[in-house]
């Protein structure tokens, strides 16, 4: 067994030990954290494959971006813990079915003939100076340029998705501006009263 | 080519075996002696009034989002940068229109005030 081998056993172990422990843990904070060694694993894995630039965009985006954003989210999330543990068993048929139907289905495909470990040739290694980054992009932006500018337009609805459902201006917020503090002028704040002067006594 | 990322396999094992050791040693050698007011959560030096657990604005979430979107938008530069010699005029094209959408949602939430604090 070589050495790449062990490693790929390694990572793989890895990876699937932490998507078990995301599904069976019972903190979700805890939870997200074991997704991110899951992608980190990936990760690892995908480099083994040779597909360098994706593992390192799935350890910029996924890692640092998303699991950022899942991590803030269950810990802003108001989530009672104790009522998260309650009713496994309600939910279990439901949960088994649909699991055992994704096996099923996996099987299915797997076992098909065009599936089969012949079909699939090794990758071959390739030389020390390859870049994956320049494969990837002489495609990405000639032969898949329409599915490229669909990206642009998909993060641009998520752009405009995300500001409507969360942009609410607060009413209860105490803010200083600026601008107006400098441009204040003395009769605005100072009001002199004429009174008629009071005679002693 | 995998022969390239060995330093950096090494990098990560010397990096991992330096957070874990200390911790490791310090749970052998060090004495353990915990009671419960040592085990309980310290907060600056008064009782707990707080669950960890409570509601935050939602304008974290929306500040977080937005950078998930534009980091994506970083992720496809890199291969971009790396063949702009190969791919030409047409690439450079396809790249400008891409970022020009972008910018569409960039004054969006500039302009909708997406981007102030109050």
């Amino acid at each position: 067994m070589g050495f790449e081998q062990i490693l790929f056993y390694f990572f793989a172990g890895v990876l699937l030990f932490a998507a078990t422990m995301v599904i069976t843990i019972r903190n979700p904070v805890k939870s997200a954290l074991f997704l991110v060694l899951a992608f980190f694993n990936a990760a690892a894995l995908w480099i083994l494959l040779e597909a360098e630039f994706l593992a390192i965009v799935l350890v910029l985006v996924y890692v640092g971006a998303v699991m950022v954003l899942f991590l803030f989210v269950v810990m802003m999330l108001d989530i009672n813990l104790v009522k998260l543990r309650e009713g496994f068993g309600e939910y279990l048929p439901y949960g088994g079915l649909v699991a055992v139907l994704l096996v099923i289905e996996l099987v299915v495909v797997l076992n098909s003939p065009q599936f089969g470990l012949g079909e699939m040739p090794d990758p071959v290694g390739q030389a020390a100076d390859y870049s994956n980054t320049r494969e990837l992009g002489r495609l990405l932006y000639t032969t898949y340029v329409y599915p490229f500018e669909i990206a642009a337009l998909l993060l641009l609805v998520a752009i405009i998705a995300a500001i409507t459902l969360t942009m609410r201006k607060r009413k209860d917020t105490r803010y200083q501006n600026p601008a107006q503090q400098m441009s204040v002028q003395a009769k605005d704040r100072l009001r002199v009263v004429k009174m008629p002067a009071e005679r002693k006594g | 080519m995998l022969e390239n990322y060995l330093p950096i396999l090494i990098f990560i094992i010397v990096g991992v075996l330096v957070g874990v050791i200390p911790q490791v040693l310090g749970w052998f050698i060090a004495p353990q002696r915990p009671d419960s007011e040592k085990l309980s959560p310290f907060e600056c030096g008064f009782e707990a009034f707080e669950d960890s657990r409570m509601k935050f604005d939602v304008r974290y979430y929306l500040v977080a989002i937005l950078f998930i979107i534009f980091d994506l938008e970083i992720a496809f530069l890199f291969p971009w940068a790396v063949v702009l010699r190969e791919i030409g005029m047409f690439g450079f094209v396809a790249m400008m229109l891409f970022l020009g959408i972008l910018v569409i949602g960039f004054i969006y939430e500039w302009k909708k005030g997406a981007l102030e604090w109050e």
